[in-house]
């Protein structure tokens, strides 16, 4: 395996999406490139780190409420 | 009726209220309006902006869910609905970004400084968010969308393909990319708690 399959299989193994055999000899060539090793660390910190982002908080059971009687007036009161 | 309701799946419920069911409706609504907010929040990073783009995202589906001959595509039929509206939203405000260009970031240093060996309070630290946060928001808009669609929702390739016309490679694609330039922001920003003797290779 080279650094260019290596980079290539990063997203299929982040979805566990890769054969056994696949995955050994992606392992094997970590071990042995540090390059490699460091980015495919970092890439999937980086994808940890996303998931991580604050998402904004829930929607008000009021708001929805709204929404639904909104819906309901416009669309289904005919 | 509400517990029975409630185990509906998404398909079965698209077909009641295509029969007027307006209890189905409001089911449909308590289980996408966080995600449909959450979305358009995160593409036009404005909390009345995201609020509007949900009412016009649902009046526009409902209305028009005739015409739904799928209804297993709901959710990404709502999904692209929903990221056109906040497409929408962006050219009108001049906020549709294409900042970043790829090339620049193709910074050779930034591969070899091994940052996640840092410990979690500064992985995880209110700065790095923020400056994670913007990162995206500097993304060229095609990467920025699938970003926040599968790494920030949590939204699968297939449904990302399908809410933007896309195939599963090209999302793929535009996804590596983003990431591939997130990263190199974050090791330019970690860079400071760097050791120079000992952390870079």
């Amino acid at each position: 395996m080279n650094c260019k399959i290596c980079s290539k299989l990063l997203q299929e193994y982040l979805e566990d999406n890769i054969s056994e055999d696949l995955m050994n000899e992606l392992n094997n060539h970590l071990k042995e490139c540090e390059r490699c090793a460091i980015f495919f660390r970092t890439y999937s910190l980086t994808v940890t780190l996303s998931r991580q982002v604050e998402t904004p908080c829930c929607v008000s059971p009021e708001k929805i409420q709204r929404l639904t009687l909104l819906l309901y007036e416009r669309l289904f009161s005919k | 009726m509400k517990d029975n309701i409630e185990k509906l799946s998404v398909a079965a419920l698209v077909s009641q209220i295509k029969h007027g069911d307006a209890e189905a409706m409001e089911e449909i609504v308590k289980r996408f309006s966080n995600k449909v907010y959450n979305l358009a929040f995160h593409l036009t990073r404005d909390a009345s902006a995201a609020e509007e783009i949900m009412q016009e995202v649902f009046l526009t589906v409902i209305s028009k869910i005739h015409t739904l001959t799928n209804e297993a595509y709901f959710a990404t039929w709502l999904y692209r609905v929903t990221t056109n509206a906040a497409y929408g939203f962006l050219r009108k405000e001049k906020k549709f970004s294409d900042q970043t260009s790829v090339e620049d970031m193709n910074n050779e240093s930034t591969v070899t400084y091994d940052w996640s060996t840092l410990p979690d309070d500064v992985l995880l630290s209110e700065e790095s968010r923020t400056v994670l946060r913007d990162s995206i928001d500097t993304l060229p808009e095609t990467m920025r969308t699938v970003v926040i669609m599968k790494d920030v929702e949590g939204l699968k390739n297939e449904d990302i393909a399908q809410a933007l016309g896309l195939t599963v490679p090209a999302v793929k694609s535009r996804l590596h990319r983003g990431r591939t330039i997130l990263r190199e922001i974050l090791s330019d920003y970690f860079r400071k708690y760097s050791d120079p003797s000992g952390e870079f290779i």
